[in-house]
């Protein structure tokens, strides 16, 4: 929700999904920059994501950055083993966000978008 | 990632969230070790527990509370493994995990009255712990399906249990697939539209997402395994999940045992916000929406005694009048529908009993069954947080004072666990009626009139009323549990004085006493008879009122000598006489003259109106002079201490917008006859 608000001001195109299974399912549908992923989702949970996501081979790079409240080290720890890129705590200011991305989408991308 | 995030603003949040989770928590545990009393698993408890403590620890996490963090994740690990054990406990786990939520409880509490939170008890974090070690070795064997390996390696132990019970219980199992392509995410179809697709016909027991290769049929390279269980037609079930019939594969029972893979539950859905059918709201914006209601109450009365006025004037207010009930009709819901969201269940109010008596019956060394049945009835949330503790008192006195140990309930011939009763429904008039029973010894009827220095009481009302004396329960029945805390006479005072309702008892010599709360479900907005008297204006519930009847003053029998007024003063007009006693059905009922209580110019009638209540069964009636009406009133409580008057329940404004008195004449019965009887004994 709160990431589709930031689209004005970035130019980035969103496309959300409603739980982690749709997630994927976009994912394998569709080329993206970046992934920012909750670990709380209905049906399949984030880390389960994040295995699938890096056991697909076209899938292999993709950035993805885990938001979540769990800000405790065994949640941070198991998400970066499981795959993820970075690792941010909700609560957290939108530019702090948007610099994560943006630094993210840079780093698999030669030319970043403005 | 700090961001000048400033916690304190979401620790009210979290308090009231957590709150919730431990309710859960409590009560799923106490379900737990009931069920392994009698042997049965509880996989769907501890997958509860689980999702409850991982949710505390993912709040305190947020809010940096690193103490209940701790704690949570401690219990959380012990779960997370009983989950994968096919729901199974380790011995005295329960007893932690009770410890443990008493903690994270403590530190909630500890928050909410903005003090320092101790840190996590760290004997309790390793017993946990040490618990995980011996748990471990403990994984049985359950029966497996013919699904194949790598899916049935996905499901949780729940989902396996839901899958298997659902198949024993002569349900069908499919196993389908979705495949997801460009074509159909743009008509709609994708993975979450046919799960909810096929939720409408079947249950959805676990969706598995699997590498395919990419081809065209399936170019994502992506697959979803739907596992379902359903009583509807093979046709109904393919088209919700857009393949064709024989598409569907059948899921049987394998009577071999399950080898132990690596599975885990799905640990992380917690936060599924589509089970959250709800918003919190804080009570004081409910009450300002009622606040605004009040004001339109009474704009209503006010436009109702405009359109009388005119309707006396000879003017035709046939269609005024109308639109006038229309709008009274609607005012009602609106009120209905406010009151309703300040509800809350009676039985959520109960979560916490069996704790209570859990706890108590370990303190003791009684056995206690208790059995809660509170049905659907709900109760304002106002009344429900003044009622509790005389509720919590009640069950303690139970466990306490009635219940004898094993031994003495086995001479008596008595089965050596206790039973107490919660039970409540809801009776007309706007009240709720509770009953705290028990099978213990009964009330000491004798013990208590000494204690109390009193002759013995003849009937069970008599002996309440010597138990509900103020000090009495405090003073000389001081035990570990029930010393402190309540006694019987704040139970009286919450529920008769500030609730305006009643309590009775009923008991028997070594069969056992019941306790009964009759309370109103909600205090705001009462349907009134509003009255003259003395030349002043004041409004009764019609709930309180049993009758209206006709009265001559003239024509009444004296009693004795039994009633003095609130201020002394009764004797000052008339000379010493009796209570005037009228006749009613065959019974006689006191007369209390309302303009001489509160020392108003009587009118010089004879002609007038009682207004007949009763009390524990005993009538009393009040002379008025004129009845003026009905009418629904918005009651507000008189909330300073200092000019709380018993019998006086608040005030209400009419519409003329002088606060007229709200009168609870059963108080100010009791109170009256108290007086006389205290003056006369004096």
């Amino acid at each position: 929700m709160i990431i589709a608000c930031l689209r004005p001001q970035t130019g980035w195109v969103f496309t959300q999904a409603a739980s982690g299974l749709e997630a994927l399912e976009r994912l394998s549908l569709k080329r993206f920059d970046v992934v920012v992923l909750d670990l709380n989702m209905p049906d399949i949970g984030g880390y389960e994501v994040i295995e699938f996501i890096r056991g697909q081979d076209k899938l292999r790079e993709l950035p993805i950055l885990v938001v979540t409240t769990r800000g405790d080290e065994s949640s941070r720890t198991r998400a970066l083993a499981a795959g993820a890129t970075r690792f941010m705590t909700k609560p957290f200011a939108p530019e702090a966000l948007l610099g994560e991305v943006r630094a993210l989408v840079a780093d698999g991308r030669p030319e970043a978008p403005p | 990632m700090s961001n000048g995030f400033d916690s304190a603003h979401f620790l009210a949040g979290f308090i009231a969230e957590a709150e919730d989770h431990l309710a859960a928590t409590n009560a799923n545990l106490l379900s737990i070790e009931a069920a392994a009393a009698k042997g049965q698993p509880t996989p769907r408890q501890v997958r509860e527990l689980f999702r409850s403590l991982h949710t505390i620890k993912g709040l305190a996490a947020m809010v940096g509370i690193e103490p209940i963090v701790e704690v949570a994740h401690a219990m959380e690990a012990v779960l997370r493994e009983a989950d994968r054990a096919a729901g199974q406990l380790p011995r005295g786990a329960v007893e932690l995990l009770l410890k443990g939520t008493r903690a994270i409880e403590q530190r909630v509490q500890a928050l909410s009255k903005r003090k320092a939170v101790s840190p996590a008890p760290a004997a309790l974090v390793s017993a946990l712990a040490a618990l995980r070690q011996s748990n471990a070795q403990a994984s049985g064997a359950a029966a497996s399906t013919s699904l194949p390996p790598e899916l049935w390696s996905r499901l949780g132990a729940a989902e396996r249990e839901q899958l298997v019970q659902g198949i024993s219980a002569g349900r069908r199992a499919w196993l389908l697939r979705f495949v997801p392509t460009p074509a159909r995410a743009a008509a709609g179809f994708n993975i979450t539209a046919i799960r909810e697709r096929l939720g409408t016909v079947a249950e959805v027991v676990k969706v598995v997402p699997q590498s395919v290769a990419a081809t065209d049929d399936a170019p994502g390279g992506l697959a979803f395994a739907l596992v379902i269980l359903t009583d509807a037609a093979d046709a109904l079930v393919a088209e919700a999940g857009a393949v064709a019939p024989e598409e569907l594969t059948a899921i049987s029972l394998e009577e071999t045992p399950a080898a132990l893979e690596e599975g885990g539950p799905d640990d992380d859905a917690v936060d599924d916000p589509r089970h959250r059918g709800t918003v919190r709201v804080e009570v004081a914006r409910l009450d300002d929406a009622l606040e605004k209601l009040t004001a339109l109450v009474v704009t209503q009365f006010r436009l109702g005694r405009a359109t009388a006025a005119l309707r006396a004037q000879g003017t035709d207010v046939r269609a005024l009048a109308q639109v006038l009930a229309e709008n009274g009709r609607q005012l009602r819901d609106l009120r209905a529908s406010i009151m309703r969201a300040r509800m809350v269940s009676v039985s959520e109010l109960l979560e916490r009993v069996p704790l209570v008596v859990r706890g108590l019956s370990q303190a003791t060394g009684k056995s206690a069954h208790l059995e809660v049945a509170a049905g659907k009835a709900e109760l304002d949330k106002a009344v429900a947080e003044r009622i509790f503790p005389a509720i919590i008192h009640l069950v303690r006195n139970a466990v306490d004072h009635a219940l004898e140990p094993p031994a003495e309930r086995a001479a008596a011939g008595k089965p050596e666990v206790g039973a107490i009763t919660v039970t409540c429904f809801e009776r007309g008039g706007n009240q709720l009626e509770l009953t705290i029973r028990d099978d213990g010894r009964g009330v000491d009827a004798v013990g208590v009139a000494r204690r109390a220095g009193a002759p013995l009481p003849t009937s069970d009302e008599a002996l309440l009323d010597l138990l509900t004396r103020p000090g009495l329960s405090t003073k000389t029945e001081v035990t570990t549990t029930s010393g402190r805390g309540v006694g019987m006479d704040v139970v009286k005072r919450i529920a008769v004085d500030e609730l305006g309702g009643e309590l009775a008892m009923r008991t028997t010599p070594g069969r056992g006493t019941a306790f009964t709360l009759r309370i109103p479900l909600s205090i705001t907005i009462v349907d009134a008879f509003s009255f003259l008297c003395g030349g002043e204006t004041f409004v009764v519930p019609v709930a309180t009122v049993e009758e209206i009847q006709e009265v001559d003053l003239d024509r009444t029998v004296r009693g004795p000598d039994r009633r003095r007024t609130p201020r002394g003063e009764s004797d000052r007009r008339r000379g010493t006489r009796g209570t005037d006693m009228i006749q009613r059905r065959g019974e006689a009922v006191p007369v209390l003259r309302l303009d001489e209580i509160f020392g108003l110019a009587s009118p010089d009638t004879s002609h007038r109106k009682a207004i007949v209540v009763r009390r524990n069964g005993e009538p009393y009636a009040f002379a008025v002079d004129r009845m003026l009406g009905q009418q629904e009133v918005v009651v507000r409580p008189l909330e300073d201490r200092l000019v709380r008057v018993p019998g006086i329940s608040g005030t209400t404004d009419l519409g003329d917008g002088r606060p007229t008195l709200v009168l609870d004449l059963i108080a100010l019965g009791s109170k009256l006859m108290a007086e006389s009887v205290t003056g006369a004994g004096a």
